[in-house]
C-alpha cells in the first residue's frame, strides 16, 4: 500500500494537534488527580505524559539529525516499510479506542511516581509543537528514503516517515492509558466531588468524555 | 465551482478587477476534511487563509477550571481559520477544528501577503474584509458584557436562526457563555 507523502504528513500532524488539544485538557485538571496511580504500580497520568516525553527526547532529535541531512529531494508517494508497519500497528489503538495488547516499557522509559506533573505537562506540549513542525519540515523531504535509527538499537533504521507513524501511534496509545487512568482516579475519589464542580461550571462536556470522543477517533490507517 | 462562490462573495465587501481577480483567483487549493479534526493548534501560527464551502468549524479556547469558551463558529459562505493569527503571524492561544466533515479552498499566507503587495485592490479586500470581522467581534463583546443569558440568547437566534439545525446545541451555549442546561431552557420557552 502506498500514500502520497503530503497527505500522510497532513494527517499526522491532524493528530499530533488532536494530541495537543488533548494535552490542554489535562491541564485544567485538577494537577493532584493527575500525579495519583490508579493501583499500586500502575502509572499515574504524570508518569504516562514523561515515559512519552523520554521517547520524544530519543526521537525528535534523531528525526532532526537524519531529515537535516539529507538533500534527497521530496517524492509524491510514500510506502511503509514491513517493520514501519509491524511498529505501528502493535502502538496503534483498535477502531474501538481500546488497548489489545499489553507492553511493557524499556527500563530506561520507566519513571519515577515523584515526577513533578507541571515540568512534564510542559515539556510534552513543547515536544508536540517540535514534532508538528519537524513533520512541516518533511513536507520538503524524502521520508521514504531518508532513515531514523530506533531507540533500542542504532543499527536498526526505520523509514522517517515510519517513524513519525510509529512515535505517533505509541502516544495515541498512551492517551487512551491516560483517559483510562483519569477515570479509575476519578471513580475513587469521594462521590460527587467532581461531579459537582462539573455541574458548577458549565462545561459543554466533561474533560473525561471528550477524551473518550477523541480516543474512538483516533484511526485506523494502513499505509 | 469554489472560485464562483468566493467572488460572489468578496464582490459585495469589495470588488476585484479583471486583472486582481485573475491574480487572486489563482492561489487557492481545495483541502477536505473529516469532522472533528484540528487545523490548527494552540501556540502554531495560523499558515492558511480558508474559504468554506461546506460543513460548519469553530475556533475556542481552553481556560482553566475545565472551562471552554468558543470563540467564533464558521460555516458556507466564508473566510475562516484563526484570524488574528493569519494577519499578525503570531502563535495562536487557539485551537481550531472542524465540527463536521467540511471542505474548503484555502491558500497561504505567503501568497496573500504577496499580492497584497502588488495588488492595491487585494490590500483594500483584505482591509475591508478585517474591518467587517472586528465590527463583528466588537458588537459581540458588548453582548457577552451587557445582555443576560435570555438577551444573548434571543440576539445570537435572531441573528442566525439557521445554526440552530447546523451546530450542536452545546457548542451554541459555550459560544453565548451560558450552561447548556440553561440553553436548553431557553430553547423551550423563548418565543422567537
Amino acid at each position: 500500500m502506498k500514500i502520497r507523502s503530503i497527505e500522510l504528513i497532513e494527517q499526522l500532524q491532524a493528530d499530533v494537534r488532536q494530541l495537543i488539544l488533548m494535552a490542554g485538557y489535562l491541564q485544567t485538571e485538577d494537577t493532584r488527580l493527575l500525579t495519583l496511580q490508579p493501583a499500586t504500580g500502575k502509572w499515574s497520568v504524570a508518569q504516562v505524559l514523561e515515559h512519552l516525553n523520554s521517547y520524544n527526547r530519543f526521537y525528535l532529535p534523531a528525526i532532526e539529525k537524519s531529515m537535516v541531512q539529507s538533500t534527497i529531494p521530496a517524492a509524491q508517494w510514500f510506502r511503509a516499510g514491513w517493520l514501519g508497519n509491524y511498529f505501528t500497528r502493535i502502538m496503534r489503538p483498535g477502531t474501538d479506542g481500546k488497548i489489545g495488547n499489553k507492553m511493557r516499557a524499556p527500563k530506561n522509559h520507566r519513571p519515577v511516581l515523584t515526577v513533578d506533573i507541571k515540568s512534564v505537562m510542559q515539556e510534552f506540549t513543547e515536544q508536540q509543537r517540535r514534532l508538528l513542525s519537524l513533520l512541516e519540515q518533511a513536507k520538503e523531504k524524502n521520508i521514504g528514503k531518508i532513515r531514523t535509527p530506533i531507540s533500542i538499537s542504532r543499527f536498526i533504521k526505520l523509514k522517517t516517515g515510519d517513524t513519525f507513524r510509529f512515535l505517533i501511534a505509541h502516544q495515541q496509545r498512551h492517551f487512551v492509558q491516560v483517559s483510562n487512568t483519569l477515570k479509575q482516579v476519578k471513580d475513587r475519589e469521594p462521590r460527587n466531588e467532581y461531579r459537582t464542580r462539573n455541574k458548577e461550571h458549565g462545561t459543554d462536556e466533561s474533560v473525561l468524555s471528550s477524551f473518550i470522543r477523541v480516543a474512538s477517533l483516533i484511526e485506523h490507517r494502513e499505509v | 465551482m469554489e472560485l464562483e462562490l468566493l467572488q460572489k462573495f468578496i464582490t459585495p465587501i469589495h470588488p476585484l478587477d479583471k486583472k486582481e481577480w485573475e491574480a487572486f483567483s489563482a492561489i487557492w487549493t481545495p483541502f477536505a476534511c473529516k469532522r472533528k479534526t484540528v487545523l490548527t493548534a494552540s501556540g502554531e501560527t495560523e499558515k492558511h487563509l480558508y474559504f468554506v464551502t461546506e460543513g460548519v468549524q469553530r475556533a475556542f479556547f481552553i481556560g482553566n477550571e475545565r472551562q471552554e469558551a468558543t470563540i467564533v463558529f464558521t460555516y458556507p459562505l466564508s473566510f475562516s481559520g484563526v484570524a488574528d493569527s493569519f494577519l499578525t503571524q503570531t502563535p495562536t492561544p487557539y485551537f481550531f477544528e472542524t465540527l463536521t466533515a467540511s471542505k474548503f479552498i484555502r491558500t497561504t499566507y505567503k501568497q496573500v501577503e504577496e499580492l497584497m503587495n502588488e495588488y492595491p485592490g487585494i490590500q483594500k479586500l483584505i482591509l475591508k474584509t478585517t474591518a467587517f470581522a472586528l465590527k463583528g467581534v466588537l458588537a459581540r463583546q458588548a453582548e457577552l458584557q451587557c445582555f443576560s443569558a435570555e438577551e444573548k440568547f434571543t440576539t445570537l437566534l435572531k441573528r442566525s436562526p439557521h445554526l440552530l439545525q447546523l451546530i450542536p446545541h452545546k457548542y451554541l451555549a459555550s459560544y453565548v457563555g451560558i450552561d447548556p442546561t440553561t440553553f436548553s431552557k431557553l430553547m423551550g420557552s423563548v418565543r422567537l
